[in-house]
């Protein structure tokens, strides 16, 4: 079973960096997923690996570069274009000239159109497939040669509900023989439930690499929510008790948000100090969180849609306490509102906390002003976090702070790989 | 390269317009012979009487063999069509994406590329062969009893001599494919270049001022490789004015190895 080891991956297209000096492994017997933004530069970073775009650093299957291993399809199984045929050859004239080239006997073509569903129309041509069964076709090319390491991109596109589950089984199922799966997928749903490991770039630099839990567990986004008629009171303790070491912030009717601290040591702290506690509550980052905040300045493409015609900004008597923030899911989800949130909704913690209305005061459309690069903020060199620049926020500091040890935990370099 | 050879046997032969392409180049190039000769016979009944020198014998012959490709600036029809085989070779590579399940089921490039030349020559080989030897035995039916002499290894030459020329305008065609990587404009430039730009060209050199120089129009690519194919009397020595089949095939050889060459360079050198 193969280690796929990239190292110094890099390619720019006009003298535009698209990828940057990118290392990672992916281990045998793991789901790897592979994260970033739109145009963060995944399916250069995969066409690099394989030898298909021309860039720098080098990619290694068990120790040998993709272009030199014979009867590749054996080896590496990959997965890189929504329709990667020709429509009029018949599906299953197209994975007999594959296997020709490997010298895999068509026996195995039928075996793999009937794994991935396509059997009855296995002497259709696929010009006329939909792009869930065009993802079929190309996965079962991926699998023609029965390779010990498959490379996916975006497999789930244009699968249906049951597809993308069966996907996820299969993927699972595949990596729990021993095979190394490296998968980009924006479904990050999907991913949270399939991958093991995660890989994650933003303008074609490593933001983030390790395992998943550890990836939302050391989210800035974990926070401990706390409803206290004594608010005051114990938002005094928890400041003392954090000394700087994380953050204490007020919500609305008798509300705390607490980063730093456990929530059997907030409910400890209330105790010793006789303070009345009405709900104790941990609430932890989704994959999703933990991505979009991880990602956020990372955007190469952001949405600035205008307001339709006629249309008003809501005013302070239009949005409840702590409008601003995201319309649904967790704070600091950094989902731009695609319209102003109905009258007295609370969203989000109030103004004035980490997730408060963005600069400028509330965009009605497209991403919150702090969706995009806090002040200062350059993509990290090396290490992969970066040093925050100048005039960055101290929360986006510290959630950095967080960020690179987590990668010096896993990989005890500053680059980004393992060794 | 053996399974690079096999990958390409297997592209080409699974692919419909390979197989409608070759045909109907065999269907025209025959059809034309059909009907020529059909004409000739049915409009010379005298002939039969008459006794055809060995050298008429032979330009009768070889015209219904090649689709009177034999004069000058007759072009070569078949060469003309199945050379399309060549152009979607490469071109469909890019159009539909192709290159990279290529490039992943083989990724070393210098076979690709070799085995798609070799696959498409020889392809196109077999089809002028079979061309001019089904046009050979049409032409034959309608001539028997004409008293044409038959100089076999003669015809074989000038069918030779199509298939050098054929699988040269096939592999100038797919260097243009890949180095433009857009199929159409390799499909116009196959017809547009000899057809209207080098008799535009030569054109030119009949203006006062340029005509003292008009014997270097024979140094044009595609107007040389026509030498290959076609009988000039005059024409006795390699480079000289017009070319010998010889010098004709060195003139269009180089360039179709030239472009060759530049398409390799850049098939390494670009992304896929």
């Amino acid at each position: 079973m193969a280690v796929i080891e990239a190292r110094g991956l890099s390619k720019s297209y006009g003298g535009k960096p698209a990828v940057t000096q990118l290392s990672f492994d992916v281990r045998p017997g793991t789901v790897t997923g592979f994260l970033g933004p739109n145009g963060s530069g995944k399916s250069t970073t995969m066409r690099l690996m394989l030898g298909l775009d021309r860039g720098e650093g080098t990619c290694t299957f068990d120790g040998r570069p993709f272009t030199t291993i014979q009867q590749p399809m054996r080896h590496v199984g990959a997965l890189l274009e929504a329709k990667p045929f020709h429509p009029t050859r018949t599906a299953r004239n197209h994975l007999r000239m594959l296997a020709a080239a490997n010298d895999i006997p068509d026996g195995r073509v039928d075996e793999v159109l009937g794994m991935v569903g396509l059997s009855d129309v296995a002497g259709k041509k696929p010009g006329t497939f939909s792009l869930g069964m065009g993802q079929r076709l190309g996965l079962a090319a991926a699998l023609l040669g029965n390779p010990h390491t498959l490379i996916l991109d975006e497999p789930a596109n244009g699968l249906d509900p049951q597809g993308i589950r069966w996907m996820r089984d299969l993927l699972k199922a595949l990596a729990s023989e021993g095979r190394s799966v490296f998968v980009s997928s924006h479904l990050l749903s999907e991913m949270a439930l399939m991958a093991d490991e995660l890989v994650v770039i933003g303008r074609g630099r490593m933001i983030a690499n390790g395992p998943v839990a550890e990836f939302t567990k050391r989210s800035g986004l974990n926070h401990v929510l706390v409803r206290t008629p004594q608010a005051h009171d114990l938002a005094a303790l928890v400041g003392q008790r954090l000394a700087g070491r994380g953050s204490v912030t007020a919500g609305g009717e008798g509300e705390l948000s607490i980063v730093g601290l456990t929530a059997a040591e907030v409910g400890d702290l209330a105790f010793e100090n006789r303070i009345r506690v009405h709900e104790l509550v941990t609430r932890e980052a989704s994959l999703e969180d933990a991505f979009l905040e991880i990602t956020g300045g990372a955007q190469e493409f952001q949405a600035h849609a205008p307001g339709p015609v006629g249309w008003q900004q809501p005013g302070p008597q239009q949005g409840g306490p702590g409008w601003g923030g995201p319309p649904a899911g967790p704070p600091g989800s950094q989902q731009g509102p695609p319209v102003g949130p109905p009258p007295g909704a609370a969203y989000g913690p109030p103004p004035g906390g980490p997730w408060g209305p963005p600069p400028g005061g509330p965009g009605p459309y497209g991403p919150p002003a702090q969706q995009g690069p806090p002040p200062g903020w350059q993509p990290p060199p090396e290490p992969p976090y970066g040093a925050p620049g100048p005039g960055s926020d101290p929360a986006a500091d510290q959630q950095r702070d967080q960020q690179r040890d987590l990668h010096r935990d896993q990989h005890g370099d500053e680059n980004g790989g393992r060794g | 390269m053996t399974a690079a050879l096999k990958y390409e046997w297997r592209r080409i032969t699974t692919l419909r317009s390979t197989w409608w392409i070759s045909g109907g180049a065999v269907m025209a190039a025959v059809s034309l012979t059909f009907l020529v000769a059909m004409a000739l016979r049915l409009g010379s009944g005298d002939l039969a009487d008459e006794t055809t020198s060995r050298s008429d014998s032979l330009i009768v012959l070889e015209m219904m063999t090649t689709q009177f490709s034999n004069f000058d600036p007759m072009f070569y029809l078949v060469a003309y069509i199945v050379a399309i085989v060549g152009i979607f070779s490469w071109g469909h590579e890019y159009r539909h994406g192709m290159i990279r399940a290529t490039l992943t089921a083989l990724p070393q490039r210098g076979a690709v590329w070799t085995s798609k030349y070799v696959v498409a020559a020889a392809w196109v080989t077999v089809v002028v062969i079979a061309t001019c030897v089904v046009s050979l035995l049409v032409a034959t039916l309608w001539f028997a009893g004409l008293g044409l002499h038959y100089d076999l290894p003669a015809l074989l030459a000038a069918i030779g001599r199509r298939v050098v020329y054929t699988v040269l305008l096939t592999w100038v065609v797919m260097s243009l494919t890949i180095l433009f990587r857009n199929q159409t404009f390799a499909l116009v430039a196959m017809y547009l270049w000899p057809m209207a730009i080098e008799t535009l060209i030569k054109g030119i050199f009949i203006v006062p001022g340029l005509s003292d120089h008009r014997e270097l129009t024979r140094f044009l690519p595609f107007n040389a490789g026509g030498r290959i194919m076609q009988r000039e009397p005059s024409a006795d020595s390699v480079f000289g004015d017009p070319l010998n089949a010889v010098g004709g095939f060195l003139v269009f050889g180089t360039f179709a190895a030239a472009l060759m060459l530049l398409a390799y360079y850049l098939f390494e050198k670009r992304d896929a």
